[in-house]
């Protein structure tokens, strides 16, 4: 019981903060979990990596669920992954029963959340035993299943392939890192920026901007509008909340926390397919499917459920194989990262404690959302009411500190944050995918090192065919997502003639 | 890289730089042009029918804070100079700069909320650089 004497006081604090915090930007529209963990991820500099994680994890557990407030108050997604939960919640409001859709929502939250975290525990390890015997060459298939996989399931599969290569590629920029075999030749620029970009751009930086100040430039684009009905927020004093109504949805409860977990595993798929497949599977299971849409506490769960199953699901591709599940389990890389600890195979076996202060704390952090937003729903409720002009601005400035602090103290990570900032708000303007594009600069630089190392081991390509069955797995698994892909397409294209 | 006995490969150490980067590009150039070749429709109607950017949004909130936030860029590590170590670049910077930036989003700018903005201005970059400077000892221009 080792584990035990890590709950500190300061560990349950900031735990708590974490999730009162992550609550607060699921809370706000536009704000999402992803860009709490990027912001606050500098204040864990000086805190230790498993204190560190205490408020990251928190943040990410608050950020996911803060999101279903707005979404049945307001019928606006406070986060992407809360977006099905608008189609039964919104109606609820209207006729009165704000209220209990909220906590069927939270009921609904701690159930996903506590899922997957069974799931994280049990998978994650197993998964890691496994991927330990991979050699480069099944670890850069590993990469290149990821990137097919987030691809297959881009609103385009072209457009989510050329996303995650073009992040390859700015990967790539600096010189070939000496300390994992390279020969330290510049690459990709051009002499001048040698000084500022010898080792490339820094992750954090680049995922501030992307995640962070682009969400700003698209508010201010869109004119910074305020939520005029936030003024107009009543939670009503309709039908009261009862447990009863969750008589008969276990069975809705573990299918939508299991799509979520498992959504939450491949790489770059983002909250809302969870939602919004969950949502669809309880509307075809369900023996009532016309009432979905008006206010049916079914649609709720299932969309809670599952985007809270995320949390756990993404966290086991980062702990097991090094590659995040999801844009926030991305930004903990970094965190990770910031205390020189890599995250892959041997990481839960060569660092035990920090894997179950993990456990302990995503089983806290649950369980604090739940006890703050049951209990202090009405409280939670008005933050919605915060305005913009009070808070972009501090978040740009949170922003600006984060980069700045990264690498203690270097000027062109902000400038890095302001051309990333750009970059996202030109793709977004575009229709390019950010979630591929960070996965693909999270990993290029590990992939450039595994292929390049099998080639000159082995001096043959048709090494990533024949060195081990599993590479024979992989390739199998990464025709079906391409297949996949494509048949996907082909029945939205004979979906769309239809209609 | 020598392809000449494909699929035997051989790596010149010295430009192994240059295998991954051109094989990378290489793959980016040959999707763009399928996604041209797929989309060339919509994209050439974007082209040729607009609106184009930056027509439909706020230029002058959208503008606005890239110039303010360049300039409080800019002035950050120059006010930072002058007091090294202590951090008062970022909160000297920081103030004027989250009042502008709060007026910049205002609807109305009532007396109300632009006493809220100032007061909001002063005291979050004092939060700030007192919790990170002198609490968490980090680093800050």
């Amino acid at each position: 019981m080792d584990f035990l004497s890590m709950i500190t006081p300061l560990f349950l604090v900031l735990i708590f903060s974490g999730t009162v915090i992550g609550i607060i930007f699921g809370a706000v529209p536009g704000m999402t979990a992803t860009m709490a963990v990027a912001v606050c991820l500098p204040l864990t500099y000086s805190l230790g990596l498993e204190n560190g994680l205490a408020l990251l994890l928190g943040l990410y557990v608050g950020g996911i669920s803060g999101g279903l407030v707005p979404a049945i108050l307001l019928n606006i997604p406070g986060t992407p992954s809360s977006i099905a939960t608008t189609f039964d919640g919104y109606p609820m409001t209207q006729r009165g029963e704000g209220e209990s859709a909220l906590k069927i929502a939270i009921f609904a939250s701690l159930f996903g959340g506590l899922f997957s975290l069974i799931v994280l525990y049990l998978f994650a390890p197993a998964l890691a035993d496994f991927a330990i015997q991979f050699s480069y060459v099944e670890k850069f298939l590993i990469i290149f299943l990821a990137l097919t996989v987030m691809a297959a399931l881009s609103s385009s599969m072209l457009i989510g392939i050329f996303s995650g290569v073009l992040g390859i590629l700015v990967s790539l920029i600096g010189a070939y890192d000496v300390s994992v075999g390279g020969n330290g030749e510049y690459r990709l620029m051009f002499g001048f920026m040698e000084p500022y970009l010898s080792g490339g751009f820094s992750l954090l930086p680049v995922l501030i901007g992307v995640f962070g100040l682009s969400s700003i430039l698209i508010e201010a684009a869109g004119g910074v509008p305020e939520n005029e009905g936030a003024a107009k927020i009543a939670l009503g004093h309709g039908k009261k909340f009862r447990l009863s109504i969750f008589r008969g949805e276990w069975s809705n409860l573990f299918r939508s926390a299991s799509i979520g977990t498992f959504i939450g595993l491949l790489p770059g798929v983002g909250g809302s397919a969870a939602s919004i497949m969950s949502y669809s599977q309880a509307k075809t299971f369900s023996k009532t499917p016309k009432e979905f849409g008006k206010g049916h506490p079914t649609g709720i769960v299932a969309s809670e459920a599952s985007n809270n199953g995320l949390t756990g699901g993404a966290l086991v591709p980062l702990l097991s194989l090094g590659i995040p599940g999801d844009s926030t389990t991305a930004i903990l890389i970094g965190a990770f990262t910031l205390q020189g600890i890599q995250v892959g195979p041997l990481f839960i076996s060569g660092n035990l404690e920090i894997w179950n202060s993990m456990i302990v704390a995503m089983l806290f952090a649950n369980i604090f959302m739940f006890a703050i937003m049951y209990f202090a729903i009405r409280h939670i409720a008005k933050i919605v009411t915060v305005p913009k002009y009070i808070l972009l601005p501090i978040i740009l400035m949170m922003c600006v500190v984060g980069s700045y602090t990264i690498n203690y103290g270097i000027m062109f990570d902000v400038w890095t944050l302001l051309i990333f900032g750009l970059f996202g708000y030109l793709a977004y303007l575009i229709g390019l995918e950010i979630a591929p594009f960070i996965i693909g600069f999270i990993l290029g630089p590990s992939a450039e090192i595994y292929f390049v190392k099998s080639l000159e081991s082995f001096g043959t390509v048709s090494i990533f065919f024949t060195k081990s069955w599993i590479a024979g797995v992989l390739w199998l698994l990464i025709a079906a997502s391409i297949g996949l892909s494509i048949w996907m397409s082909m029945a939205a294209g004979r979906h769309n003639d239809e209609t | 890289m020598n392809l000449a006995s494909f699929p035997n490969v051989s790596i010149d150490f010295a430009t192994s730089h240059l295998v991954f980067p051109m094989l990378v590009s290489i793959l980016l150039g040959l999707l763009l042009v399928a996604i041209l070749a797929t989309r060339w429709r919509t994209i050439w109607g974007a082209f040729t029918t607009g609106p184009y950017w930056p027509a439909g949004i706020d230029q002058l909130r959208f503008f606005g804070t890239i110039a303010l936030t360049v300039l409080y860029f800019l002035a950050m590590p120059q006010i930072g100079d002058l007091f090294p170590n202590e951090g008062y670049g970022f909160l000297i910077a920081s103030i004027p700069f989250l009042f502008l930036m709060s007026l910049l989003y205002l609807h109305r700018r009532s007396r109300r909320q632009i006493v809220i903005a100032a007061i909001n201005a002063a005291i979050a970059p004092t939060v700030v650089w007192y919790l990170l400077s002198t609490v968490f000892n980090l680093t800050l221009p």
